[in-house]
């Protein structure tokens, strides 16, 4: 059916499939057919934090006396971070949310988005701190071929939904004359453009970010940049989270019970998905390439990092129940996990990131006895 | 103490640490890990026999017959495999 904003069809929520079933209307959790969408979202306002937070001044000093190759290496690496969070800070929203049909997931999806616009703004927040011109910095963006090329890759599989939903939704399925072109659209067709739009995300996810987040951290095992490190540990902490989002609907979608036409396409689509894998994995290697090609880095240089891209594609493929394609099994940069652990994310307790610190905590259970040795 | 085999033939005991992925590293065992608190899935391992305990609910997806070391702890001897 055509999306609407409030979905006037009296529905059960919990028969609804998570995606192309009544759009949603009641955004309600008392009753969650898969509550780990809820658990989610609970986490993710846990770890809620900004980038003013973070004090990067230092690393404006370390940055002005990097070598070159160096400057090259982390600027580089934080404008394919810029692009990455561009993307994810809007797509989600604009391409899953009017599909989606249960409103766990709806709100997860928000939540989700949400937090990547944060991960944009403290691009800029680093920006500015270690670049007088931080206009250069992002101008650069859309100019660089380098870049140019991964976003084609990670914005395809969005696009290719969004355009069809939009057909979809207008005209139904069956085929339509647009502006003189013809397209053809069915629902099956784009719950196979879903699947492979969640794959792509995934890929994005779990192991694009992951690239650059060793490139980040390889800095901080030198004590160089450091408060950039601090904002990437906590960008990688969100980044988990989101990751495991996407591969819980993945495997629920490739299951079948939610919605048995998506379980078809999921096993139909087992070879597009290790082609999706192994493509993001090879351009990764290229853009290891391009990242160390005046020089390497002590504690990383081109060969390992593309060691750790087959290392992790084989990791997110087997967490998805896909065989793993490289040989690759051991961690060729085991400090990176040091890094990667939540809760070293904090130091000092009054830094008030713990992911187990709550707010508002009360207890609100008082005994009488509790006054005992009151007097007035 | 519960027993940790693994398909490997390293054996070991589970010998009151916080969790079995620690039990593992102790043993020098090569794991994967991230978040160490059950969200991001870096550690799951393959459950082979015996059972294991939740010591809370992990949020990352787990597969049938896999578990996350970093929030379990053995409840009987057990046979694991690692990635």
């Amino acid at each position: 059916m055509a999306y609407t904003t409030f979905n006037r069809t009296i529905n059960d929520q919990m028969k609804e499939p998570m995606f192309f079933g009544n759009p949603v209307n009641v955004s309600r959790y008392d009753q969650q057919k898969y509550p780990i969408f809820e658990k989610l979202i609970e986490k993710q306002l846990s770890f809620f934090w900004r980038p003013e937070e973070i004090d990067v001044s230092k690393d404006r000093i370390d940055y002005q006396n990097l070598p070159e190759h160096e400057k090259h290496i982390f600027i580089s690496n934080l404008k394919y971070q810029t692009l990455l969070d561009s993307v994810q800070g809007r797509s989600p929203n604009v391409a899953l949310l009017p599909l989606v049909s249960i409103p766990e997931l709806e709100t997860w999806i928000e939540t989700w988005a949400f937090s990547e616009t944060i991960h944009s703004r403290s691009y800029t927040h680093i920006v500015r701190n270690i670049s007088s011109e931080p206009h250069k910095v992002f101008d650069d963006i859309m100019l660089n071929e380098n870049i140019m090329e991964r976003a084609d890759d990670v914005t395809r599989y969005y696009d290719e939904l969004i355009d069809s939903f939009n057909l979809y939704n207008l005209c139904g399925a069956g085929s339509h004359t647009v502006n003189g072109e013809t397209k053809s659209v069915s629902l099956r067709d784009l719950k196979k453009k879903l699947y492979l739009c969640l794959l792509s995300v995934n890929v994005l996810e779990a192991i694009r970010f992951y690239v650059s987040f060793a490139c980040s951290f390889a800095f901080a095992e030198r004590e160089l940049m450091e408060g950039n490190a601090k904002i990437i540990r906590l960008i990688a902490r969100d980044e988990a989270l989101h990751l495991t989002g996407t591969q819980h609907m993945l495997n629920i979608l490739a299951a079948g019970e939610d919605d048995p036409e998506m379980g078809e396409i999921a096993k139909e689509c087992q070879q597009d998905a290790i082609a999706i894998f192994q493509k993001a994995a090879e351009q990764e290697k290229a853009w290891a390439a391009y990242l160390f090609k005046d020089g390497s880095m002590i504690g990383l240089n081109k060969d390992i990092l593309c060691q750790y891209v087959e290392y992790i594609t084989n990791i997110r493929m087997q967490a998805i129940g896909l065989k793993s394609i490289y040989s690759t099994t051991q961690n060729p940069i085991p400090w990176i996990n040091a890094w990667l652990v939540s809760d070293n994310v904090q130091v000092a307790p009054q830094e008030a990131e713990i992911s187990s610190y709550l707010v508002g905590q009360i207890d609100n259970q008082v005994d009488t006895d509790e006054f005992d040795d009151f007097d007035l | 103490m519960p027993k940790v085999r693994l398909t490997s033939g390293v054996e070991l005991e589970f010998d009151s640490q916080a969790n079995l992925l620690d039990a593992l590293e102790q043993a020098k065992q090569p794991m994967n890990y991230q978040c160490r608190e059950g969200f991001c899935g870096a550690c799951r391992c393959t459950l082979v026999s015996g059972s294991i305990r939740y010591l809370y609910e992990p949020l990352a997806f787990v597969r049938k017959g896999e578990f996350l070391p970093c929030c379990s702890v053995p409840d009987s001897d057990i046979d694991i495999e690692l990635p």
